[in-house]
């Protein structure tokens, strides 16, 4: 087993090398610190949100500045949301295929399986929205014409995302050495993201 | 390099930061190009040489300009500068509204910037006004100008107030490599009489529709090729009807950059009849290419070629007939060749680039200042436009503290510099790790 020590005051970054019977499984989890403070800010900015509603539709006065209010609770209500993700994990299995879950702290968790055959490559993106541009790791599959994110909810910093995008290179490379492909040396594709949540 | 026009738009200003960038990629320097997206050209690319393209998507609103918020792209451009380790912004033409705000946050963040205008323009109706009083903001507090003409420098000063030492010259130049001239020179038999502009009113196209006519009576052999496009198309057209030029005059339509150099190469002489220029480096082209140029006297153009080089008229039909006529009598004692090499001698991209680097190390050297020492600036500016420009830059200092405490500089990763590689068997990212650690 051995460790990553990456993490920063939100996210903590754990590699997990575990000897299976015969292939190595390779385990990249990124979980999110629980933090008692941003918890209390979502509820607050709900219950703001939810109180200015009630009590301007109770007083039956809905004129442009109740409107003006609720929509101000609202986007305060968004802002400080805190998302349920505990944590996101890549589990790479060679030759196999890799899985990517999301663990919410309801204890759900969501589990998405790629065969290694259907991944091309694994890129990382400079996404530029209209107030900012963040990196995140996606996968180019065959015959498909949208990128799959590999971190579907979280956006870890790019230090993070380095191991796991070799990891996932390595993976895909002992696989693709009988393909042999004319890839320009600098892959950077373009995503645009269009929230930043 | 800020500006709101970019690749995949074709013109002077365009072509004038793609050279530059290539050029200071050359010479060492790491450059990095902002503009808006394009349709669905949005995010980041990387054209020739690795320049670094961000097609912010903000969405032009009006005549390829950015909507102004003023303060809305304060973020992107402070994630960009800071990503990057950018320590110059460089903003181009007068026109672009991304330009004047990202010098604006470039300069409440303490950064060092620098203006090139690229266009004359005029004092007089309502939208020059107000054209002039942005500029008059931007300029206030800038570390240097760059103008490519005397006479668009002394416009610029005039229209700013900025102090003229502070304004530097530096003519744009023409890729000579691109426009050469035609392998084999053409016979003089038949004169053909090239004119590649925009068919508007400002590149004078009511001025063509004049002298075409009258040229082609007064001189049987000469023929007209006409490329471009535009709202006056129309009016010629009408012309060629009205005086059965069909097989005189020739209308090409829009002419692809990439194909303008072959248009050029099919003729003796360029016509140029702008009622305005700065610069023209239209003319300059076909100078590269051996034409020999007519050309109105206007704005920066007797700035540009020697005077063997091109005959300048007035910007009156007889005039520029009598021009023509000129050029014609001159046109069997031209080498084309001989042309080309004296272009390559006197105009280079890499020129540019030095001279642009020197404006660079004048702007670094310039102290750093706190905002209270440079309101002063802002607040000359005018009765009551001091007092609100002075109030924007307040706010946009205030909005960017604010920006500092939510999401502090250190949260925003820096893009380590990548290696183009040919290479694709190599792994590029492990240049990409090795700068982080």
């Amino acid at each position: 087993m051995s460790r990553g020590p990456a993490s920063n005051n939100k996210y903590s970054y754990n590699h997990l090398n575990a000897k299976g019977p015969s292939e190595a499984i390779d385990v990249h989890d990124i979980t999110v610190k629980k933090s008692r403070l941003r918890i209390f800010l979502s509820y607050f900015g709900a219950a703001v949100f939810l109180t200015a509603t009630f009590y301007l539709v109770a007083l039956k006065e809905l004129c442009i500045s109740s409107i003006w209010i609720i929509l101000v609770c609202f986007s305060l209500a968004k802002v400080l949301h805190h998302k349920p993700v505990k944590k996101e994990s890549v589990m790479i299995m060679p030759a196999f295929g890799v899985q990517l879950e999301t663990h919410y702290w309801s204890g759900r968790v969501i589990r998405r399986f790629v065969p290694i055959s259907k991944i091309l490559k694994p890129v990382l993106n400079e996404c530029v929205t209209p107030v900012t541009c963040y990196w995140s790791l996606a996968l180019i599959l065959r015959d498909e014409v949208e990128l799959m994110l590999v971190f579907q909810k979280l956006q870890p910093p790019v230090r993070m995302l380095v191991p796991v995008w070799k990891a996932l290179c390595a993976a895909t490379d002992c696989k693709r050495n009988q393909h042999h492909l004319n890839l320009c040396a600098v892959l950077v594709s373009v995503y645009l993201a269009s929230d930043t949540d | 390099m800020v500006s709101d026009f970019f690749y995949p738009n074709f013109g002077g200003v365009e072509s004038h930061i793609y050279y530059l960038s290539q050029c200071l990629l050359k010479l060492g320097h790491k450059v990095v190009v902002m503009t808006h997206a394009y349709g669905k050209r949005s995010g980041v690319r990387y054209v020739t040489n690795g320049l670094k393209v961000y097609y912010v998507p903000w969405r032009p609103f009006l005549m390829q300009n950015t909507l102004p918020t003023f303060y809305g792209t304060l973020p992107i451009t402070r994630t960009i500068l800071v990503r990057e380790r950018i320590s110059i912004v460089h903003g181009h033409q007068a026109f672009s509204t991304l330009c004047h705000e990202a010098l604006m946050h470039a300069r409440t963040m303490g950064y060092k910037i620098i203006f090139t205008d690229h266009s004359l323009y005029g004092f007089a109706d309502v939208g020059s006004i107000h054209m002039n009083k942005v500029l008059q903001f931007t300029l206030a507090d800038i570390s240097q100008a760059i103008c490519v003409s005397h006479t668009s420098k002394e416009n610029t000063v005039l229209r700013s107030g900025i102090t003229p030492e502070r304004v530097f010259v530096i003519p744009n130049a023409v890729d000579t490599a691109m426009f050469s001239p035609a392998p084999n020179r053409l016979s003089c038999d038949e004169i053909v009489i090239i004119v590649v502009s925009r068919l508007v009113y400002r590149k004078g196209a009511d001025l063509l529709v004049e002298v075409i006519p009258e040229v082609c009576h007064l001189f049987p052999n000469v023929r007209f090729v006409v490329g471009g496009d535009g709202p006056k198309r129309v009016r010629l057209e009408e012309m060629r009807e009205k005086y059965s030029l069909q097989d005189r005059v020739e209308m090409l339509g829009a002419v692809p950059h990439s194909q303008v150099r072959s248009v050029l190469i099919s003729g003796h002489i360029f016509l140029n009849s702008s009622l305005t220029e700065a610069f023209c480096i239209a003319i300059l082209e076909a100078a590269s290419c051996g034409l020999l140029t007519v050309s109105t006297r206007v704005g920066g153009v007797p700035e540009v070629l020697p005077d063997d080089m091109i005959v300048l008229a007035e910007p009156d039909p007889g005039d520029m007939v009598h021009a023509i006529r000129k050029a014609i009598h001159m046109l069997p004692n031209i080498n084309p060749y001989v042309m080309h090499s004296r272009m390559k001698k006197l105009y280079s991209w890499h020129d540019v680039a030095k001279r642009t680097e020197f404006v660079y190390d004048c702007a670094l050297q310039s102290d750093d200042e706190s905002l209270l020492q440079r309101l002063p600036r802002y607040l000359k500016c005018g009765a009551w436009a001091g007092k609100l420009f002075g109030l924007v830059m307040i706010v946009n200092f205030l909005l960017w503290r604010l920006l500092e405490l939510w999401r502090p500089a250190e949260s925003i990763e820096e893009v380590p510099d990548l290696v183009l590689v040919q290479n694709e068997h190599q792994e590029p990212m492990q240049d990409f790790v090795e700068a982080r650690d």
